[in-house]
């Protein structure tokens, strides 16, 4: 909605750290799919709900049975159910809304990464990527599942027959652990083995039905799309992040593909995979660093797919990686001491949260750099100095030419305040689906006695001097400043009156314009003026005039001296 | 189409004058404001009497008195779900009350302004409050702790109105020192300035219902509508008197499109939206109207009278 009048010229990718989430020890992290709500999984068992607005938990799914640690979550499409896999072998499902567990299922093996299948809003069906063995697709109405190949041999031509539905009943291939991921749609499931390959699979009959070999050939730790789905990053055992272009249409996918391999038959098996493979995924770029030689942890794309961030977790390091998709390093972002274990972008901003090894959620936003020009709206912004040359007709007075200028616009025009425009971000939006955006957010009461405490006791402050008057004004300056125990963002937020003005003297004075000095000597002019101006403009513009005229003046006053 | 209702009548139709059907005497000082509840159920009003009284919307009986502010109350608002409203006062802070449970009284306290709050304003999900303060800045407070999340230094008089947009991402505040910024709710950055005049001062702005377009209400008399985006105003209203108080106004669209405000002549105006067109005047109040507001989904108007008037008044659409 505030599309129109963002500065485009801000970056936007993150560069610094913002404020960090402290809930317990959470492990695994992911944004909802407006990035409304962060959901994070915790090694007691349970997941926790934040509100991604406000920064506060909003709710904590908690159960007696759950209390192993969490490996991975997936939100559903619209926000209404959260999948959990846990190192206690199971996969739960969660009402988000009410917080209550829909089913528990348990599997043979721990699931590292489990994803919902996208396409429908009450999912059953799930993917599971466990420790050490293939893939497997989990209906978690009825526990049932069906395990995925891994792997093409030339001599079957039914791959999926050797695997019937049902569970590793004969332990045929000895497994390493496999990378899967859903398509968009859920039509199709991408598949990185540990041979170096990735097999398309119909997530349907559990066909392959195309091979695309990695260069290098070593095994696949991470198999990613980005939101659009035109975009697949794989990343694997030799140190690089590699990204495909991905040539089918997002819908569809699987009966386009289904064709194409259907078509040509005079291939051997692998040669035809093969051949299909490479209509499906063209390899776009390949990222590494050269020097060091890192293991990329938890890579993934930005919201809009421009960027590519990948993170570095060797001996203890918490280091972002971002690059540009045309394959420029951008940034290196370096976090606390503590290993990163899980990295998140969300889905719409330039924001990247990031877990470390101690439980932490980071939260890496832009540095914020203030547009003045957004102050003077007849200002332009240079990149830097130059001549000025001023138009023949610049300084003459024509009074009357800039008003025909104003009134230019037909007011005739008939005006639309109802129509809203549809996000052109998530196009894909039905919109007679009801979205989980936010939990209610229920106020916490007040502390019933002693209201004059509250500011005391609701900012956590050990000393605050409950001075019980109306005039505590510095204990509230001071209850402020000290406030933000936890995040040096906060810090910035509230900072004090007196700090607050300081800056905004300063902003006045980085505005290097005549106009800027004009202003700012009017501030400076201002503290004489101020109190008898406010005094005499409480009274006759104030709605409330007459509780003004009561305290207000003397209040008034009073505080403006602090104040200035 | 004679009951109230759902009725989406055709622009084209004639408009059907609305006339006054209830005086509601609650307030024993002038009513700052009045506001319909989101779900349409409530109307909520305050008062410099220091209480907020929350009327049902089909029979105007008082569902709950809500008193313990020090001072007089100027602003209030409606969460989403118009489970909670939202008192700004003269005493420096706001409160959260439950509509629900009227008993449970004020449920949150929201201290930190250094002078009076002047306005106020939940966002959609209604997880934050904004206000404004005679302080001269904006404060976004998280609604579940109490906790003033940021302050933002706004303006260089009282700041005299903020409202979210549809979903959120910005805020619209106005102010005695004549300009109009929209911010951008996450931040706090200032995104654009729309009127950047020492005089007159701008007393109101809201969104329009899509969020396209902002309403200004200047104390010369004049309420414009604006195209923040390229900041151009495509439509002026005038006709009424606004020269001293912050009158809000507000966007009719349950029966054809209309613009409605208070004024200082005792009287309530409704333009037409697109021809500017001033086509009613309700006469009934006895002193300055400072506050209306439409139902949202029936063809209800409310108003608030001042001192001298003390009444909250109802007016309907005329039956055909």
């Amino acid at each position: 909605m505030n599309a129109p009048i963002i500065d485009p010229l801000q970056g936007d990718f993150p560069e610094v750290i913002e404020e960090f989430l402290q809930h317990g020890n959470m492990k695994c992290i992911a944004f909802n799919r407006r990035g409304t709500l962060l959901a994070a999984g915790c090694a007691n068992g349970s997941c926790v709900i934040w509100d991604f607005e406000t920064r506060g938990v909003a709710k904590e799914l908690r159960d007696k049975a759950c209390v192993a640690p969490i490996t991975s979550v997936c939100w559903s499409k619209y926000g209404h159910y959260l999948l959990a896999s846990a190192t206690d072998k199971s996969l739960t499902l969660w009402n988000v809304m009410n917080g209550e567990k829909i089913t528990h299922i348990t599997l043979q093996q721990t699931t590292l990464h489990a994803r919902l299948h996208p396409g429908s809003c009450t999912p059953s069906l799930c993917l599971a990527c466990p420790l050490s063995s293939a893939p497997i697709l989990v209906d978690l109405n009825n526990g049932s599942s069906t395990v995925l190949p891994v792997s093409v041999t030339d001599n079957t031509n039914g791959n999926a027959v050797s695997h019937p539905r049902n569970k590793f009943s004969d332990g045929s291939l000895p497994f390493t652990p496999t990378a899967a991921t859903f398509d968009k749609h859920g039509d199709l499931i991408y598949l990185g083995n540990s041979k170096g390959e990735i097999l398309i699979v119909d997530s349907n009959n559990i066909r392959v039905n195309a091979l695309i070999p990695i260069p290098g050939g070593s095994v696949v730790k991470d198999i990613v799309f980005s939101r659009n789905g035109q975009y697949l990053l794989t990343n694997s055992n030799d140190r690089v992040i590699r990204v495909y272009e991905n040539l089918l249409p997002t819908k569809g996918a699987a009966k386009e593909l289904e064709i194409m391999s259907d078509t040509n038959d005079k291939f051997p098996r692998i040669e035809k995979l093969k051949e299909v493979g490479t209509k499906c995924l063209r390899l776009s770029r390949e990222f590494q660093d050269a020097v060091t030689k890192i293991q990329w942890k938890a890579p993934c794309f930005s919201g809009d797919g421009e960027w590519v961030i990948g993170a570095s977790a060797s001996k203890g390091e918490h280091k972002l990686y971002i690059w540009d998709r045309a394959g420029h390093l951008v940034k290196i972002l370096e976090g606390p001491k503590e290993a990163l274990i899980d990295l998140a972008w969300h889905p719409l901003r330039p924001l990247v949260v990031s877990v470390s090894v101690a439980g932490l959620v980071y939260i890496w936003a832009k540095d914020y750099t203030e547009n003045w020009s957004a102050f003077a709206p007849d200002f332009k912004e240079l990149e830097e100095n130059e001549e000025y040359v001023e138009r023949e007709d610049e300084f003459d007075l024509m009074p009357e030419s800039e008003k025909v200028k104003e009134l230019v616009i037909n007011q005739d025009e008939e005006v639309d305040i109802l129509t809203v425009e549809k996000d052109s971000a998530f196009s894909d939006s039905d919109a007679s689906q009801e979205e989980l955006c936010f939990l209610p957010a229920v106020p916490l009461p007040d502390v019933p006695e002693q209201q004059d405490k509250c500011l005391g006791s609701s900012l956590k402050l050990g000393d605050s001097n409950h001075t019980g008057s109306l005039f505590s004004v510095e204990a509230a300056q001071n209850g402020q400043a000290i406030l933000p125990a936890s995040s040096p963002f906060e810090v910035v937020g509230n900072s004090t009156p007196e700090e607050a003005v300081g800056t905004a003297g300063l902003k006045r004075k980085r505005k290097p314009s005549a106009k800027g000095m004009e202003l700012q000597a009017e501030k400076g002019r201002k503290p004489q003026t101020k109190n008898k101006a406010s005094g005499k403009l409480s009274k006759p513009k104030s709605r409330s005039g007459d509780g003004i005229d009561t305290n207000g003046s003397v209040l008034e006053d009073d505080v403006t001296d602090e104040y200035l | 189409m004679s009951t109230p209702g759902p009725a989406q009548a055709a622009p084209a139709s004639p408009y059907r004058p609305y006339h006054m059907s209830r005086t509601l005497t609650g307030h024993r000082r002038a009513v700052s404001c009045v506001k319909f509840s989101n779900d349409g159920l409530y109307l909520a009003s305050a008062s410099l009497d220091k209480t907020v009284i929350v009327w049902a919307s089909d029979t105007f009986a008082t569902v709950a008195t809500f008193s313990g502010h020090s001072e007089g109350i100027s602003d209030l608002a409606w969460s989403s779900d118009s489970h909670y409203v939202c008192s700004a006062s003269d005493d420096r802070t706001l409160r959260v009350w439950d509509v629900h449970q009227p008993s449970n009284g004020c449920v949150r306290t929201f201290r930190g302004h250094i002078s009076f709050v002047f306005c106020a304003d939940f966002n959609p999900p209604s997880d934050r409050i904004a206000s404004g303060s005679f302080d001269q800045t904006v404060r976004i407070w998280d609604v579940k702790s109490g906790k003033c999340i940021k302050t933002i230094e706004a303006h260089d008089e009282p700041v005299t109105s903020v409202h979210f947009i549809r979903d959120g991402s910005i805020i619209v505040s106005a102010s005695h020192d004549g300009s109009c910024k929209i911010w951008d709710a996450d931040s706090g950055a200032c995104l654009k300035v729309l009127i950047d005049d020492k005089t007159p001062a701008v007393s109101f702005s809201k969104f329009s219902p899509n969020g396209k377009f902002i309403l200004i209400a200047t104390l010369d008399d004049t309420l414009k509508l604006c195209n923040y985006s390229t900041g151009k105003f495509l439509k002026i209203y005038t006709g009424h008197v606004n020269r001293r108080y912050c009158i809000t106004s507000a966007f009719s669209v349950t029966n054809g499109k209309y613009i409605v405000s208070g004024s200082e002549d005792k009287c309530v105006y409704i333009w037409d939206l697109q021809s500017k067109q001033m086509i009613q005047k309700l006469e009934g109040h006895t002193d300055t109207v400072i506050s209306v507001s439409c139902h949202p989904i029936r063809n209800i108007i409310a108003s608030a009278g001042l001192d001298n008037d003390k009444t909250v008044r109802i007016w309907i659409q005329e039956t055909a």
